[in-house]
């Protein structure tokens, strides 16, 4: 036999080895894949249920918390009274309605240029923050965004694109921030001259207010649970 | 002589062929590396939706069990309101408040140290803001800048020469407290690449202590709410 055919043939034999022993690799790992996606799949069920289930107990609070009121409101003061409804208020655990205005971001329309640095045309958590503190500002009494209510101890949080809130509540744009106060008054702090709305509008953010007669603010509605702080005193 | 050129030859074709194999692999498993992220990301969310029925639970048996008192009787429905009341008190932010956590020393470089950019070094009501926000995220239940407690309606907002938190002014050095796990409140600020070094590459002096027991003082100011009105 030729030398250099059996060395030919001895090359094919080895790639077609190492081939098959690869794709062997690579099936037992596609296995586990399979596995971990069908893993998935239980989590997001679980997700979803316990999802459900949150929003049954948030309703059940809500419902307790109006017979409490009403039971304890017989043999009280007007003082106690009033002093429960302003801490309700900031508390965060009613709903409320009231004038406000309604305040819609979204990232920017313009087209980014080859080179362009695409980070600084879309939102970022200090854009909300930013426009959140004008609206704290001019007086606004409460605020959600999408939905989840701003509390005292609500971060804003970005994570890639969607916007994270008050630890577990992933919002993604259009951010539409709703607060009641005056209409005017907030309505003037975001559109001054050179204020936040300009600023956001040169990155070519959209940016837009409407006054409302009548703005819904919803309760905070994960359990609230302090494991550090104690009342004092 | 023959056999072992034999060998050198499998051993390069087989490494070739895993070499190629394994090509194939990683570029085609760019696509697939995505139900990972999402199994992660959904630990974390059941994670945190464990802990908010926990929270949830408790809520609705202690408003059953004050429910239950109010009925009692006169005197046990006034205890079921008032510590009702203590309680929204304390996430409203209306009573002081201790328990572990941090102070933060924010200060400027003072005036000879500064370079010719002064406006750029000083504390801004944006750099507040952030500090605040990152304490937050790392789970700060009560926190207050220079003894203003800080509530669900404060602002803090750079007015000519201070900055105004609960429209009172305050001027640097700023002190921030918070309290929570202090440790996780203290790494929040301090990571590598985090703010604590973007405000020191500004110039600005930001020191983190580690407090055993702090205390966070009431809000004082005036309570108003012309505008809303609960449903």
């Amino acid at each position: 036999m030729n030398l250099k055919s059996a060395h030919l043939m001895l090359l094919m034999v080895g790639l077609i080895l190492g081939i098959l022993l690869a794709f062997q690799f690579r099936f037992t790992r596609e296995i586990q894949h399979t596995e971990s996606v069908q893993r998935v799949t239980e989590l997001s069920e679980q997700v979803n249920q316990m999802k459900e289930d949150r929003k049954s107990l948030q309703a059940e609070i809500d419902t307790l918390r109006n017979n409490l009121d009403r039971a304890a409101s017989v043999p009280l003061t007007d003082e106690l009274k009033e002093e429960l409804a302003k801490a309700k208020v900031l508390a965060g655990v009613s709903e409320l309605t009231g004038p406000g205005v309604e305040v819609t971001l979204n990232d920017s329309t313009i087209t980014i240029r080859p080179g362009e640095n695409p980070n600084l045309y879309v939102l970022h958590d200090e854009d909300l923050l930013r426009v959140l503190n004008e609206i704290k500002a001019a007086g606004a009494e409460a605020i959600s965004i999408n939905g989840q209510r701003l509390l005292a101890t609500t971060e804003v949080r970005c994570t890639g694109p969607t916007i994270v809130l008050n630890k577990n509540y992933r919002l993604a744009p259009p951010y539409v921030i709703s607060a009641i106060g005056n209409p005017d008054t907030l309505e003037k702090s975001l559109k001054m001259k050179g204020g936040v709305a300009e600023t956001l509008q040169f990155w070519g953010i959209q940016v837009s207010v409407k006054k409302l007669n009548q703005v819904k603010i919803p309760a905070y509605s994960p359990g609230i649970k302090y494991e550090y702080s104690l009342v004092a005193g | 002589m023959h056999k072992s050129i034999y060998v050198s030859i499998i051993l390069v074709a087989v490494s070739l062929g895993l070499m190629m194999a394994f090509q194939y692999r990683t570029s085609s498993s760019v696509e697939q590396g995505v139900p990972y992220g999402r199994e992660q990301e959904l630990t974390v969310e059941k994670l945190q939706l464990e802990k908010d029925l926990a929270h949830l639970r408790e809520e609705s048996s202690d408003l059953s069990a004050k429910l239950e008192e109010v009925g009692k009787g006169h005197s046990a429905a006034v205890d079921a309101f008032e510590s009702e009341l203590s309680k929204i008190k304390h996430y409203a932010g209306l009573v002081p408040v201790v328990g572990p956590g941090v102070e933060v020393i924010l200060e400027n470089l003072p005036d000879e140290k500064q370079d010719s950019y002064p406006e750029r070094n000083s504390i801004k009501d944006d750099d507040l803001l952030r500090v605040i926000n990152e304490l937050r995220g790392a789970g700060a239940e009560a926190m207050a800048i220079n003894n203003q407690r800080i509530l669900a309606t404060s602002e803090i907002r750079l007015a000519g020469k201070h900055i105004v938190v609960n429209m009172v002014n305050i001027s640097a050095p700023y002190q921030i407290i918070a309290i929570g796990n202090a440790t996780t409140l203290k790494s929040s600020l301090e990571i590598k690449g985090g703010l604590a070094e973007y405000l020191n590459d500004r110039g600005i002096v930001i020191n983190v202590n580690i407090k055993e027991e702090i205390l966070v003082p009431a809000y004082t100011g005036g309570l108003r709410f012309d505008y809303a009105t609960t449903t």
